[in-house]
């Protein structure tokens, strides 16, 4: 009964001034067990916030991002998963699915988290599970039009995650569920 | 392996019908078993009545110890918007997850520090996961209560004693093995049945079933407990293994329903979760357990009134202690076994609203404890704050006070306690029903009275106060005038040859109203060995002044005007009183250097005892009166002690009796007091000796100046209740003999009231 939060592409302030309010309605602290960003925070003082919510924060770097010491990708292990995380503007085509694939087996992780792209995906792919959280303050994207602010909320239960899907579509929080049952044999 | 053992009250053990199954007298106790006086209860209403109670939380487990991992298929139907694990939404079963998992951290946080000197028992996970369950099921189900410090040490008794129930019934099983008709096979088969059985069988099946018969028949023949016990356990009784009244399986159950009952207080009064809740009750604007506090006070008002005002004066509020005495009653003071007893007497007492009419409520000024039970708990607590009496009236200040509350000592008399709770019950339940009235500090009582006679004089005790008050201010001068004229002259004839130089002279304020009241309390300090040398020391010392400053030792002034105090206005008309007076004034205050040998400790008793504020001072000075306070508590700074005695006695006194008329007998009433315990080290501490008849005193007087230096010498170590008791004896001989004069005037009879309850005060000590 692990949450883990993906988050990231906020882009403040450059391209935001900050979270919706529905959103940070909701993100209080004490619920979460683990936060994992794509990066493009862009400032500190979003990291002290991210922080605040709880004290187990994972980042990537993106290319905005003003901390230049966050590495550029990263894995954990929470429970029976390997989560792999990486912002993905290093990944070329931006977005693309075999692509995000290759990184995956690169990284050998079950759940392969990253960003860029400002807009939410959740595939599945016989070697796991690619997530992009997309922007949770709906910043301007050069490569998507009409950015809807979501996040992502991972509940990891032994060989189960469901991935509860934040959107914020004309005002309203739109919650969506997918859930993943990882085959045991697949980590090997 | 748990032992139930503890001493029941023999009145009590005469109406519990399950006196060795705790938890099922306590079940009955609390309203969830039918109670055993009505008499359709039989043992299968009992196991009925179980049972339903069994079932009803296990419905109420299954509902509310929610998961939210359960099927995906029924989670589907619910939004998400509303049932996501981020959501806010009360109704979400995420945030009941979260709000579940929230108390079971404090919970588990209170239940690891439970009663770790029975760690075996309770400490053991199986135990914990009992405990952790049920408390978390009741804050959920009472949300507005939520989950309070305290409540785990309320269910853990409870569940101790269905534990040692289970133990007894395994002993008795053991025991009446055969009685016990759980194997099938063993059940004897009625007529219809033995019809079925071909006649070959017939012969073996016809022993057996002469057996079975002897069996069933034995059963009757039993003690009708293991009766009950056993038709109790049957797992073919009425409800079938629902039923079992003792169960292991359902301990669970059966622990919660108790919790349940004890924490509603079973539509009753006295509800155990009224003292968690923070709000204010809309009666009287104050929270419960605030209301219960001021109750306890309000009867220690009433049953010690100079307890009551030292605590308050203190600043010792009574929430400060009692909070903790009513939250987990008394669970934190004493140890479990003596818990078990002390809750058996509380909840056999009915707890029914007293006073049912539902006019008559407005008028219940404490409703939170308004029942028998109620009254039975503040009564029970008034009796342990009187059990640390004299240790409270000794500290003079709150934080050991509080800390001698707090940590109430472990060898104590359960018997004599609950005993003397019984007795308040009367007045516990008249204070909560009284309507609040202002308690007037002013009056002299009499505090060891009602402990030292209970219930027959408890009830008069509001009427004595006043009497007490007046009384004292109307002793008629001429008795005491009579007396101390006696004593000095016997000191005037005494003087030579007294090495003692009796240094320490105060400038005695004039407590003389409170004077009996002051010595009293003194003499209920003197339950402490170094106490009492001091008090027969200053005694002693104070004598010695007398006698120096009469013979005109010290110093040789002889003018009588050097008194700073203020004339009464009725003019001084005892010279003798004067005379020494003016003696005393002059000796300068110099540590009681001299006496030191005796004296033993603080030879600093240059005690400014001038500077405790006399509002009343008169000519009539008694340096004694500042001797026999100072050295008194070891434990605490004399000065404060005394001064705040001063004060205090201040605020007792009846301002009004400011005459030297009325000091004067008071101030014979010490002369003659401390004559009593003068002659006692001499005659190696046994106060007896002091004659039965006044004159005879002052003979004996006479051999103390001489003595006296033997008397400091003679260190009065064994200083011990012996002596107050005879103190005591020879001052009820004395009343004896006062009263057998004919014509009493009724002030004196009154000061003879007076002082015999002095005597039975000392007695008692």
């Amino acid at each position: 009964m692990v949450l883990v939060l993906a988050i990231g592409d906020l882009h403040i302030p450059h391209r935001a001034p900050d979270l919706p309010a529905k959103f940070k309605s909701m993100l209080v602290p004490g619920k979460i067990q683990h936060i994992i960003c794509t990066g493009n925070l862009c400032i500190k003082e979003v990291h002290d916030y991210l922080k605040s919510l709880c004290p187990s924060l994972h980042i990537t770097r993106g290319e905005y991002d003003e901390d230049s010491r966050y590495p550029e990708t990263k894995t954990i292990t929470i429970g029976q998963f390997k989560l792999g995380l990486c912002h993905g503007h290093q990944v070329v085509p931006w977005g693309d699915l075999d692509s995000l694939a290759m990184l995956q087996r690169q990284l050998d992780v079950d759940i392969l988290v990253s960003g860029h792209t400002h807009q939410f995906k959740a595939y599945k792919h016989e070697a796991g599970v690619v997530i992009n959280p997309g922007s949770a303050t709906g910043a301007y994207s050069s490569i998507t039009y009409d950015v809807n602010p979501s996040f992502v909320l991972m509940d990891i239960d032994g060989l189960r995650v469901v991935v509860y899907v934040y959107e914020l579509i004309d005002g309203e929080v739109k919650v969506d569920k997918i859930d993943f049952k990882k085959t045991s044999t697949a980590t090997v | 392996m748990l032992h139930t053992s503890g001493e029941l009250s023999p009145d009590l053990a005469n109406h519990r019908r399950f006196q060795d199954l705790r938890g099922v007298q306590w079940r009955i106790d609390l309203g969830i078993l039918p109670s055993s006086s009505s008499s359709s209860s039989s043992v299968d209403d009992f196991r009925r009545v179980t049972a339903n109670s069994r079932r009803s939380y296990a419905a109420l487990r299954r509902r509310l110890l929610i998961n939210p991992h359960i099927s995906k298929d029924e989670r589907n139907f619910r939004d998400l918007v509303i049932d996501n694990p981020l959501s806010q939404n009360p109704d979400s079963t995420w945030r009941r997850f979260f709000h579940k998992a929230e108390l079971e951290k404090m919970v588990d946080q209170d239940l690891q520090r439970l009663y770790p000197e029975h760690g075996n028992y309770f400490q053991t996970t199986g135990c914990q996961g009992v405990l952790r369950r049920i408390l978390l099921l009741w804050c959920i189900r009472h949300p507005n209560y939520g989950y309070r410090q305290g409540m785990h040490e309320l269910l853990a008794p409870l569940l101790y004693v269905l534990q040692a129930d289970l133990e007894r019934l395994s002993e008795v099983r053991k025991l009446y093995q055969h009685y016990f008709t759980d194997n099938f096979d063993g059940l004897s088969f009625n007529d219809t049945d033995l019809s079925y059985k071909s006649d070959l069988e017939k012969g073996e099946d016809n022993i057996g079933i002469q057996k079975d018969e002897m069996n069933t028949s034995y059963l009757h023949d039993l003690d009708p407990k293991i009766q009950t016990i056993i038709s109790f356990c049957d797992a073919y009784g009425a409800e079938g293994e629902l039923g079992i009244v003792v169960s292991e399986k359902f301990m669970e159950h059966d622990a919660y329903s108790m919790f349940d009952a004890l924490m509603n207080g079973d539509k009753g009064a006295v509800a155990m979760a009224n003292f968690f809740s923070h709000s204010p009750s809309p009666h009287n604007g104050l929270p419960p357990v605030i209301e219960a506090s001021s109750a306890l006070y309000r009867l220690l008002s009433i049953i010690d009134l100079s307890l009551y005002t030292h605590l308050v004066e203190l600043g010792v509020e009574p929430q400060y202690f009692a909070l903790r005495w009513f939250r987990v009653l008394f669970g934190r003071e004493f140890a479990l076994h003596d818990l078990l007893v002390i809750w058996d007497e509380i909840f056999s007492l009915d707890n029914k609203k007293l006073r049912g009419n539902s006019e008559n409520e407005s008028e219940v000024t404490f409703r939170v404890l308004n029942s028998s039970r109620g009254a039975f708990i503040s009564a029970l607590a008034v009796s342990m704050i009187l059990y640390l009496r004299s240790s409270l009236l000794a500290t003079e200040n709150a934080t050991s006070c509080l800390q001698r509350l707090l940590n109430f000592p472990a060898d104590v008399d359960l018997g004599k306690l609950i005993k003397k709770a019984k007795s308040l019950m009367d007045l516990a339940i008249d204070a909560i029903n009284s309507i609040s009235e202002p308690i007037h500090g002013g009056g002299l009582f009499e505090p060891g009275k009602p402990r030292a006679h209970g219930h027959g004089h408890s009830r008069s005790l509001s009427s004595d106060v006043t009497a007490a008050m007046s009384s004292r201010a109307l002793v008629p001068e001429s008795y005491w005038e009579e007396k101390w004229r006696n004593m000095n002259k016997e000191d005037d004839r005494k003087q030579a040859g007294l090495s003692k130089q009796v240094s320490l002279t105060k400038q005695v304020q004039n407590r003389i109203n409170g004077w009996s009241e002051k010595v009293r309390m003194r003499l209920s300090k003197v339950t402490r060995s170094p106490l009492r040398r001091n008090l027969v020391d200053d005694l002693a010392r104070l004598e010695e002044k007398n006698e120096k400053s009469v013979s005109g030792n010290g110093g040789g002034e002889e003018n009588s005007s050097v008194y700073s105090d203020p004339v009464s206005p009725q003019g001084l008309s005892n010279n003798i009183i004067n005379n020494n007076n003016d003696h005393e004034n002059e000796t300068d205050r110099s540590s009681v250097a001299s006496n030191s040998s005796v004296n033993g400790d603080n030879p600093d008793l240059g005690l400014d005892l001038d500077s405790s504020p006399s509002p009343s001072i008169t000519s009539v000075r008694y340096s004694s009166a500042e001797d026999v306070g100072s050295p008194l508590p070891v434990s605490d700074t004399p000065e404060e002690d005394l001064s705040f005695k001063e004060v205090k006695n201040e605020n007792i006194i009846v301002k009004s009796v400011s005459n030297l008329r009325d000091r004067r007998p008071l101030a014979g009433k010490f002369q003659w007091l401390w004559m009593f315990s003068k002659t006692g080290p001499e005659s190696s501490l046994d106060k007896s000796k002091p004659a039965t008849s006044y004159v005879t005193e002052i003979n004996q007087k006479n051999a103390v100046p001489s003595s006296s230096t033997a008397d400091e010498t003679t260190k009065p170590e064994a200083a011990d209740h012996h002596n107050l008791k005879d103190l005591a004896q020879s001052m009820l001989e004395n009343i004896e003999v006062i009263e057998s004069v004919e014509n009493l005037s009724r002030n004196t009879a009154e000061a003879l009231n007076e002082l015999r309850k002095i005597s039975n005060i000392l007695a008692e000590m």
